[in-house]
């Protein structure tokens, strides 16, 4: 299991999907924050980010989320989260950004 | 309540690249305690809340900080230390909702202003026995 913090992007139709790899804490969110803003920024389209690698998540990842959502609401787009493990999805159901986001 | 049967205790430097660190000897320990896989995810969620807190804070006067796993054989407490005392009840800043509303979820209990030495304690017991 990783704990490096991988992100790739791809375009899918009217929307661009991320898949992030590995751990998302304290030391790698900057990193995270970087990437996903700037793919925010460059692109803006709706985002669908693959969570299906993605071991380990805190608040400080989570607030990066809501960052990127708020951003990305600037330019009137949305994002959905996808195939997060269930360790993961408990925290965004215990922190209420499950009812933020779409969870698919 | 029993006597804890082994303590592990971690000298922490204030820095973010070590809380993974953390993380992995909260995982080995609860582990050892024979805690499930999933409730072993929320014991690292859980202190690494904390240790990013401290992290971010930082201290003026002290260069580390102590991660202190007490492990019993129904319960695992698990203590933080410094001796810079303005860290005490650091989650107080109202800047933190998401880190709060997660420690209190997965522990099955928190003192976030811990009385005596420690800055902040919390405990998770193992099923069955709460």
């Amino acid at each position: 299991m990783s704990s490096e913090l991988t992100l790739r992007h791809e375009q899918v139709g009217d929307c661009t999907k991320i898949y992030i790899s590995g751990e998302v804490d304290i030391y790698t969110s900057q990193n995270l924050k970087d990437k996903l803003y700037n793919i925010i920024d460059t692109f803006q389209k709706d985002l669908k980010i693959d969570c299906k690698e993605l071991n380990y998540i805190d608040s400080t990842g989570l607030g990066i989320f809501v960052g990127a959502l708020r951003r990305s609401k600037q330019f009137g787009k949305t994002i959905s989260i996808l195939n997060l493990k269930e360790n993961i999805k408990k925290l965004f159901i215990i922190t209420g950004l499950d009812k933020v986001f779409t969870i698919e | 309540m029993s006597a804890a049967f082994d303590t592990i205790e971690l000298k922490m430097p204030f820095k973010a690249e070590y809380v993974s660190i953390a993380r992995l000897t909260a995982s080995g320990v609860a582990n050892r305690l024979g805690f499930d896989i999933e409730t072993i995810e929320d014991i690292k969620v859980a202190i690494a809340e904390v240790c990013n807190k401290l992290v971010r804070a930082g201290s003026k006067s002290e260069d580390n900080y102590n991660v202190i796993f007490n492990m019993y054989s129904n319960k695992l407490e698990i203590f933080f230390a410094c001796q810079d005392k303005s860290l005490k009840c650091i989650f107080n800043d109202g800047e933190d909702e998401l880190g709060i509303s997660i420690i209190s979820a997965l522990m099955d209990s928190v003192e976030f202003c811990s009385e005596g030495i420690y800055l902040l304690t919390m405990t998770k017991a193992l099923e069955g026995d709460e």
